[in-house]
């Protein structure tokens, strides 16, 4: 702050909005022009019909010039509908857009209050004048921007990879395809067959995954982990470990000589056990790369390889695990999905009978490359099953394993019904136990149409316990069919398990390393599961394919090519801009300077800070989100969030509770959820008590704990924070938690010291939980009421003295 | 893929079930010796002897295979001098390493002049000290002959000796051949080498070695201390691995008789089971046979070096 800016004269525009009869039909207009006038440092004050219509505009940007307003402020709808706009019109007027404010007098006053305009119109007073009072400390800040690195890292060569990869390599960005395997292709190359066409996975999939081979703008890093990723969007910087093939990428050819001469040979994890590979193989024939890799694990090193290698001298059992940075600016994870095995399931008996099998298992019984050579044979005897049972929902669609639903395994049943009935004809017996036949994209309701006419047998029925015959090796499938209500037995010469799609191994540690957030059933979070589907909560990050919800191939391409789009929204850009409503650190009291502190780094949900020892904390602004979880969290105050500041907020609970300030609740709501729930309880014209006065904070991460002690110091009836649910809500990851442990400690305290337990309440309300808040807040006033303003005071009276002391030895007061 | 070990007083059972493919290892315990030969070759080092407190049992010593670790190679089944290991791929004994010339056999020579074996003769059958002799009379037209006591004389001589050797069981200690009074058996050995024992650190009455020495290497001298006849010895090492005592007795091998073979887990099983010098040793014959067998190629005529292998 320059010492001009402080000195500069004060001179608020106050723009109070009708919005037709939607405020003006129940608020009295004129006295809030009236009231208006008489706040500190108003100098112009206007109604008008709508204000965000461009007459509206043109008011504001009029009388920024003609009064030379250096502060605006709109008392209309809610900030997240119209404050964008506002900011553009005030701008437009020569103001810095960071000094406007809104006040919400539609959602949170006129629509929620018609019944009582009197009140309503009281409760509008008191939103103009927060929003004056902060507008009085509002500080102009200038938007960032930052060089983009126009090249990409996609995470996981899956078709969603490859998709993403090849559209972003065409579109001109170098891309790193980063795969933990050695080969890409992922699911999709282990599979025979693709719904509802019957085209051969591989002979579709081979071609582009050759392309990605050969493309220019592309390079493969297989085999090879993510270890960390620092950085911010536009600048990511990446560490990646290739682990050791012990053979020299540039050097293989991809013969085959070495495999010849093998003598070792282990189960191939990619043919899901039932085949073996060579200690020095490739996992399948179209690798790509096609480069052979050693599996120390079982090799003997007889060094046969070596000599059948000859010349080439492309073995090295020397390799050691490399390590490689790479730039980026933008992240795609696609990193997949797992097949669960349900050996944790004794009803199915897989892994106990071996006619038990799993869909991918069958996959690769009946793919012409696979183990058996297409052969459909049962494990125990070799021989052609008569008659196989398919059983659906096999850990999907079960509240005690995995209650969602995996989304292509009617279509694969369907698929590998008809396989089994076009290839063995009248010799086979299907039948298929399902719950209910998901079928509903293009062409697939035709294809289950197909699959009946070939005389599979469809019970619709869960499956309730799979025994052995264990002469015979067949299998008793027990079940109820739901069409008669009878209780159903079949014996099966062998039994299919179309098993859940569960998120990939290791989501856990890369959700750690990317800063995403999971979803209950452990898939990666979308920013917004409309609007965003494809965009990670951190910017520059986004999400393709099946490591978001398992999604059959038509589905991941497009996903791949949507996050290629998204991706290239950034990469196409030289600089990306970034909102400067960020954490900033005043070196001269922050702790660490002098002693060991670092609790702001520890509570940031994105790693932001950097603490070095002896220096003051760093904020690395372009990965701060502005949640401002660490200025609350700081025990020196030496953080500020911007355009949130401790100043403005207690401004801002100081001219809430100017008067009668028990009979008052102080809502803080955070930005995303419980703000959003309020608004929509006023869209939804819920009426509720006209007693709270919400402040809007982005996150709740924010509400520090002086808040809610200068609010009971001023004589607040209650005190509530409104926050997104738990655990997975939150829009800055875990700012929902960090508030909770705070407010879990600050309640006993409070209680403690002679506060009832009504007075203070933390909430969890989602966007779309218009109803929840309306009730909360009814709720809480009743109890309140049944509390007892005297009781209140008398409370106050006796916690004023010990708040007035915490909150002067911070400085507040 | 099922992956299972079963362990029984007899066998101890080792085996990858996949859907087409039944990879199996089976330790034959009654034929295991508990010697250590396995265990220093094995190149995962998946198979640990354990040493057992001592009982009226006979075993003295428990053989662990790892499932974890073992990747069916087959290395403990070719080395096993008792042959007490057999690797199968669905049933059938197949050992890939020695297929695809990664590893060597050993060579295990007996002859047996049988022309020589007078027709009571049965030394050697109650000579062996594993039971792997059988002593066989059979006519002029291959029928067994079991019992001869009552034959005359005529008959017998009509009768021809048949001496059955389970080779693939044996660790050629030579027991056979010592004790033939007709000189009719030769055996070549398997292992060569070195065995001391330092009396004098042998605890008092202590027969442990004694006890597990598979062959009849090892005896009670009258000092009532175990002595060594290393003409019988096969360099096992079964005595070293129950002896209470560190370094009270010293097995070393320096040769071991096999096949020819150009293999890196070869030359480091060989260098695990002997030393380091033997290795270089068995390296530069080899070298120097490749040399040889050039220059023969170029010249067309024979180096004679023959003698010097």
């Amino acid at each position: 702050m320059s010492k001009n800016e402080r000195e500069e004269e004060l001179r608020i525009g106050v723009f109070i909005c009708h919005c037709g009869l939607n405020i003006a039909g129940v608020i009295d207009i004129q006295e809030l022009v009236e009231f208006a006038k008489t706040l500190p440092d108003v100098v112009y004050v206007k109604d008008n019909r709508y204000t965000c219509a461009d007459p509206g505009q043109e008011e504001i940007r009029k009388g920024i010039k003609e009064h030379n307003l250096n502060r605006v402020v709109v008392a209309a709808c809610s900030p997240r509908m119209h404050e964008p706009t506002f900011r553009r019109t005030v701008s437009e007027a020569g103001l810095n857009p960071y000094l406007f404010e809104m006040a919400n007098i539609r959602e949170f006053s006129s629509w929620c209050h018609s019944s009582n305009p009197k009140e309503a119109t009281e409760k509008a007073k008191d939103l103009i004048k927060m929003a004056v009072a902060k507008a009085r400390l509002l500080r102009p800040l200038e938007t960032m921007e930052v060089p983009v690195i126009n090249k990409a890292l996609i995470i996981g060569g899956g078709i969603a990879g490859i998709s993403a990869a090849l559209d972003l390599a065409e579109m001109g960005f170098k891309v790193y395809l980063l795969e933990k395997s050695e080969s890409i292709g992922g699911h999709m190359a282990q599979l025979d067959k693709t719904f509802p066409t019957l085209d051969c996975s591989i002979c579709i999939e081979g071609p582009k995954m050759v392309d990605v081979g050969r493309h220019p703008n592309i390079q493969i890093i297989s085999y090879a982990d993510l270890i960390s990723v620092s950085g911010y969007v536009g600048n990511f910087k990446v560490k990646i470990r290739k682990n050791p093939r012990y053979v020299i990428e540039e050097n293989c050819t991809g013969c085959g000589e070495c495999r010849d001469v093998c003598p070792i040979e282990y189960p191939n994890e990619w043919d899901m056990n039932l085949g073996v590979r060579k200690a020095i193989s490739v996992p399948f024939d179209q690798a790509v790369p096609l480069v052979y890799r050693i599996n120390k694990d079982y090799c003997i090193e007889c060094y046969k390889c070596v000599d059948a290698c000859g010349a080439r001298q492309a073995i090295d059992f020397e390799q050691q695990p490399e390590e490689i940075e790479l730039e980026v600016g933008a992240i795609i994870v696609a990193t997949g999905y797992d097949i669960y095995l349900p050996y944790d399931n004794p009803l199915y008996g897989y892994g106990k009978y071996a006619n038990v099998i799993t869909s991918l298992e069958f996959e690769r019984l009946i793919l012409a490359a696979g183990p058996t050579g297409g052969k459909v044979i049962r494990a125990s005897d070799g021989k052609k099953p008569k008659s196989v049972v398919f059983v659906q929902c096999v850990g999907s669609r079960d509240i005690g394993k995995y209650p969602y639903c995996s989304n292509f395994c009617c279509m694969y049943t369907l698929k590998h019904v008809v396989q089994l009935k076009e290839k063995y004809k009248d010799d086979i017996e299907v039948y298929v136990f399902y719950m209910d036949m998901r079928s509903n994209f293009k062409g697939y309701e035709e294809f289950y149409q197909r699959a009946r006419e070939l005389g599979a047998n469809f019970i619709r029925g869960r499956v309730s316990r799979i025994f052995e015959n264990p002469k015979t090796n067949n299998l008793i499938v027990r079940a109820e069919d739901t069409a008669l209500g009878k209780p159903i037995e079949i014996e099966a010469e062998m039994v299919v398990l179309a098993t859940a799609a569960i998120p990939k191994k290791g989501s856990e540690e890369l959700s750690r390393i990317l800063n995403l957030t999971r979803g209950a059933n452990g898939f990666f979070m979308e920013s917004h599961p409309k609007l965003k589907p494809m965009d990670a909560p951190t910017d520059g990050i986004f999400l393709a394919g099946a490591c978001q919800g398992p999604k059959d191939i038509p589905y991941s391409v497009s996903q791949g090519s949507g996050a290629a789009s998204r991706a290239a929204t950034v990469l196409s850009k030289s600089t990306w801009k970034i909102e400067p409503i960020i954490a900033v650190v005043d070196p001269e009291k922050c702790r660490n300077v002098h002693t060991k502190c670092g609790i702001c780094a520890q509570k940031c949900p994105y790693g932001a800070i950097k603490i070095v020892e002896n220096q003051p904390a760093q904020v690395i602004a372009a990965m701060c989100h502005g949640c401002g979880t660490c200025v609350a969290e700081c025990p020196a105050d030496a953080i500020t969030q911007m355009h949130f500041t401790d100043a403005q907020i207690i401004a801002q609970i100081r001219a809430a509770l100017e008067t009668n300030p028990e009979d008052k609740i102080v809502a803080f709501l955070c930005n995303w959820c419980a703000y959003a729930g309020a608004d929509l309880a006023g869209t939804s014209r819920l009426e509720y008590p006209p007693n709270i006065r919400p402040i809007r904070v982005m996150c709740s991460g924010r509400v520090d704990r002086d808040f809610v002690l200068e609010a009971f110091r001023l004589g607040a009836a209650g005190v509530m924070v409104g926050a997104c649910h738990l655990p997975y809500d939150c829009h800055y990851i875990s700012g929902n938690w960090k508030m909770k442990a705070r407010m879990d400690a600050l309640a006993p305290m409070l209680h403690k010291l002679g506060l009832s337990p009504e007075r203070f309440r933390v909430e969890y309300i989602s966007a779309a939980e218009g109803v929840k808040f309306a009730q909360v807040v009814t709720e809480m006033t009743e109890q309140l009421k049944a509390l007892g303003k005297d009781k209140i005071k008398a409370e106050n009276q006796k916690l004023r003295p010990i708040l007035e002391n915490m909150l002067k030895r911070k400085k507040i007061i | 893929m099922k992956t299972l070990k079963v362990d029984t007083d007899e066998t101890l059972t080792l085996e990858w079930r996949l859907h087409v493919k039944d990879y199996k290892l089976i330790l034959d315990k009654k034929k295991c010796v508990g010697c250590e030969i396995c265990s220093l070759a094995c190149p995962k080092e998946a198979i640990k002897l354990e040493k057992l407190e001592k009982t009226s049992d006979k075993q003295h010593v428990k053989v662990d295979i790892d499932l974890e670790k073992c990747n069916f190679c087959g290395i403990c089944d070719v080395l096993c001098p008792f042959g007490a290991i057999r690797v199968t791929l669905n049933g059938e004994h197949l050992v890939s390493v020695v297929e695809k010339e990664s590893f060597p056999e050993l060579i295990r020579e007996i002859t047996v002049d049988e022309s020589k074996c007078p027709i009571n003769c049965r030394e050697c059958e109650d000579a062996c000290p594993l039971g792997l002799i059988k002593i066989l009379r059979v006519t002029t037209d291959g029928k067994v002959v079991e019992d001869i006591d009552n034959l005359s004389d005529g008959e017998k001589a009509k009768l021809k000796v048949k001496v059955e050797i389970e080779i693939d069981k044996c660790p050629c200690c030579g027991v056979c051949e010592d004790k033939c009074p007709e000189n009719a058996i030769n055996v070549n050995r398997i292992f060569y080498g070195k065995m001391i024992i330092h009396e004098d650190k042998c605890p008092e009455g202590c027969k442990d070695c004694l006890e597990v020495c598979p062959t009849q290497a090892l005896y009670l001298s009258e000092n009532g201390k175990v002595h060594v006849n290393e003409k019988f010895c096969v360099y096992c090492g079964a005595c070293k691995i129950v002896c209470p005592v560190k370094d009270a007795l010293e097995v070393e091998r320096t040769s071991i008789n096999h096949t020819p073979v150009r293999s890196g887990v070869w030359n480091k099983t060989l260098e695990k089971l002997t030393s380091p010098i033997i290795v270089t040793k068995e390296l530069k014959a080899k070298s120097s046979r490749r040399a040889r067998e050039s220059v023969e190629k170029r010249l067309g005529w024979k180096v004679g070096l023959h003698e010097q292998e």
